[in-house]
């Protein structure tokens, strides 16, 4: 049984289209991410799933049952918001309590909840603190014990960790994921950042301009992107035009290559993507490609050089370091090439 | 705390301007004499002790009611229409408050008169209620016109006060709630509510203030049969001229409205960080 199914979703702004039929189903205990660049239609996903947004065409179950027309308050989800929108005039305890008094829970029981909340977040001991004494991460840990405390199916959260610091946003993206195994429910998480998205996610939806790209786990996504925009959006890819000639052959910059993929028409015009850290350095002779090296950027772990060829620049991450002006030859390892469909210039 | 030297010209002006008033007015209060003659006067605490005498406690608790009852007025009347503005969307909210605020615009006294018009024995209300074959009513001179004058003039210092507290609340907090399970009215009663009191705060304290203390609209609708304590304070200063009588008076009141607004900050439990109080 799917937790939740969305059946062609589309939704209009003044005649502007954000969605445009959107399908989707998430399981239960799924930690599934929705990625895209802004206004690609994932918040706007996200607030129809919590009942904040009604869609111009198109339906939402949950469990089964159709939840399109339910207003928020009646859903069994909750939501981290993305500046958190804790209550100002109400303490940590207060906060975390809501929805609980709102059930009217006696007394005993929201007290011993919302400790265990706060064991859970962390923050033991912070029930009388005010909310604008709390920093940032610490904000966003209350938000998310507040959600949680009423035991949702879902939760949902909206870019949570936007506001945070690099080093906190990676400490909370492992905390997030852990906490999400330990209370064993769905989880669906709107982000821009595709680093976020593959560390912490089951399943990764890319969207782009109101529609679905792809959807997969984060190695699919990584290794066989659907087309370019998702290979572009996913990490640094080289895209470039080549001719499928038969199964498992491809040519490409003047070269046939050994691939892995099939199912193609004879002859018919591809783009292949290669990522940068596929490319392998090797001498002049024994390189299926040439080229210059044109720039060399450090970016720690790698260096990140581009190689003009005779008619296109290559992106390579290599931890070996070439001169620019220094030949080179580059392979490729046959299933390292993708190929995707050419979809037409836009 | 150190003062920087462009705070001076300020000091000296709330030196000149409120500082030595307000001790003239105390030492107006407690001294007797003739108002025009200094060697005259004596210290006496007379004009207190005439004060708390039932025909002047009378007016004071008038006075207080009438106040109370049209700062109640203008909540009850003034919140929903700060709620529905706030809620329209911005042009239209603009527009509202724009019709809200033109009226001020116009002199206090011209707006207070044009009442006098309409509901005049042979006012513009009277001559259609007479045109319709019905007895004229006594719509001035009484409790409800200078309510109906105090409601009115002083319901913009309600709205706009309530109104700009209401625009700042965001409405992701209004979202949260209703994530959490409240339905339109828990929303209301446990979040917007909450959050608005510095905006009714001030809005009570920005008509009951006037109001207490107002002669003009008491003058003019309630007739010279009708005192509150604005009027008796203005008769002791235009009339009677005994300038130590109206000090105290006003002083009393002065004391009252203090009281009146610690009582009312106090209902203010939270302790929202400049959110518009007075306080």
């Amino acid at each position: 049984m799917h937790t939740i199914e969305l059946k062609n979703i589309s939704k209009e702004y003044n005649g502007v289209t954000v969605l445009n039929d959107i399908n989707l189903y998430i399981q239960e205990n799924e930690f599934l991410t929705l990625l895209g660049p802004s206004g690609c239609g994932k918040t706007t996903t996200l607030r129809i799933i919590g009942g904040f947004e009604e869609p111009t065409k198109g339906t939402v179950l949950f469990e089964e049952k159709d939840i399109t027309d339910i207003p928020p308050y009646k859903r069994q989800i909750n939501t981290v918001f993305q500046k958190y929108a804790l209550f100002p005039h109400l303490d940590v305890y207060d906060n975390i309590a809501f929805g609980l008094k709102i059930k009217k829970l006696p007394k005993s029981e929201i007290d011993s909840k919302v400790k265990e909340m706060l064991r859970l977040v962390n923050l033991q001991g912070f029930e009388k603190r005010s909310i604008d004494s709390l920093s940032g991460g610490q904000q966003q840990r209350i938000a998310i014990a507040r959600a949680l405390v009423n035991e949702p199916k879902v939760l949902l959260l909206d870019e949570p960790l936007g506001a945070l610091d690099l080093k906190l946003r990676k400490d909370m993206q492992i905390e997030l994921k852990n906490m999400q195994k330990r209370v064993g429910i769905t989880f669906i998480y709107v982000t821009h950042d595709q680093e976020e998205a593959l560390t912490m996610s089951d399943t990764i939806v890319v969207m782009d301009k109101g529609r679905i790209q792809q959807i997969g786990t984060p190695v699919d996504i990584y290794n066989e992107p659907k087309n370019a925009f998702v290979a572009e959006f996913i990490g640094e890819s080289n895209i470039i035009d080549g001719i499928m000639h038969e199964d498992y052959l491809v040519e490409f910059s003047g070269q046939n290559f050994k691939c892995v993929d099939k199912g193609f028409r004879k002859g018919e015009n591809i783009e292949v993507v290669i990522r940068p850290e596929d490319i392998e350095i090797v001498s002049v002779a024994n390189g299926q490609l040439n080229g210059i090296v044109k720039s060399v950027t450090f970016k720690g772990v790698h260096y990140e050089m581009i190689i003009e060829s005779k008619d296109f620049e290559w992106m390579i991450h290599s931890t070996i370091m070439k001169e620019v002006g220094t030949e080179i030859g580059m392979t490729v390892l046959p299933e390292n090439i993708h190929i995707m469909k050419k979809v037409r210039a836009e | 705390m150190k003062m920087k030297k462009v705070a001076y010209p300020y000091i000296l002006w709330m030196a000149i301007f409120i500082v030595i008033p307000l001790f003239l007015i105390l030492y107006f209060a407690f001294t007797t004499g003739d108002s025009q003659n200094f060697a005259t006067f004596q210290f006496s605490l007379d004009n207190f002790k005439r004060f708390f005498t039932p025909t002047y406690l009378k007016v004071l608790g008038r006075s207080v009611n009438l106040a109370f009852i049209s700062t109640i007025i203008c909540l009850i009347l003034g919140y929903p229409l700060a709620y529905i503005i706030s809620k329209a969307e911005p042009r239209k909210r603009n527009m509202m408050v724009l019709m809200l605020v033109i009226p001020m615009w116009m002199n206090f006294l011209l707006r207070t008169y044009a009442w006098l018009t309409l509901l005049g024995r042979n006012g513009f209300i009277n001559f259609v209620i007479t045109k319709i074959g019905f007895k004229p009513l006594e719509l001035i001179y009484n409790d409800k016109a200078v309510l109906l004058g105090m409601v009115y003039n002083f319901l913009p210092f309600m709205v706009l006060p309530i109104y700009t507290v209401l625009i700042k609340i965001e409405k992701s907090l209004i979202e949260a709630a209703e994530d959490l399970g409240a339905n339109k009215i828990e929303v209301f009663s446990k979040v917007v509510l909450p959050l608005s009191m510095p905006g009714i705060i001030t809005g009570i304290t920005m008509v009951f203030i006037p109001a207490v203390s107002t002669f003009v609209i008491s003058a003019l609708l309630g007739g010279n049969k009708y005192n509150l304590i604005g009027n008796l304070v203005e008769q002791q200063f235009r009339w009677t001229g005994d300038w130590h009588f109206g000090s105290s008076m006003s002083i009393i009141l002065m004391i009252f409205i203090l009281i009146t607004m610690a009582l009312t900050s106090k209902f203010d439990k939270e302790k929202e960080g400049g959110g518009g109080g007075l306080w």
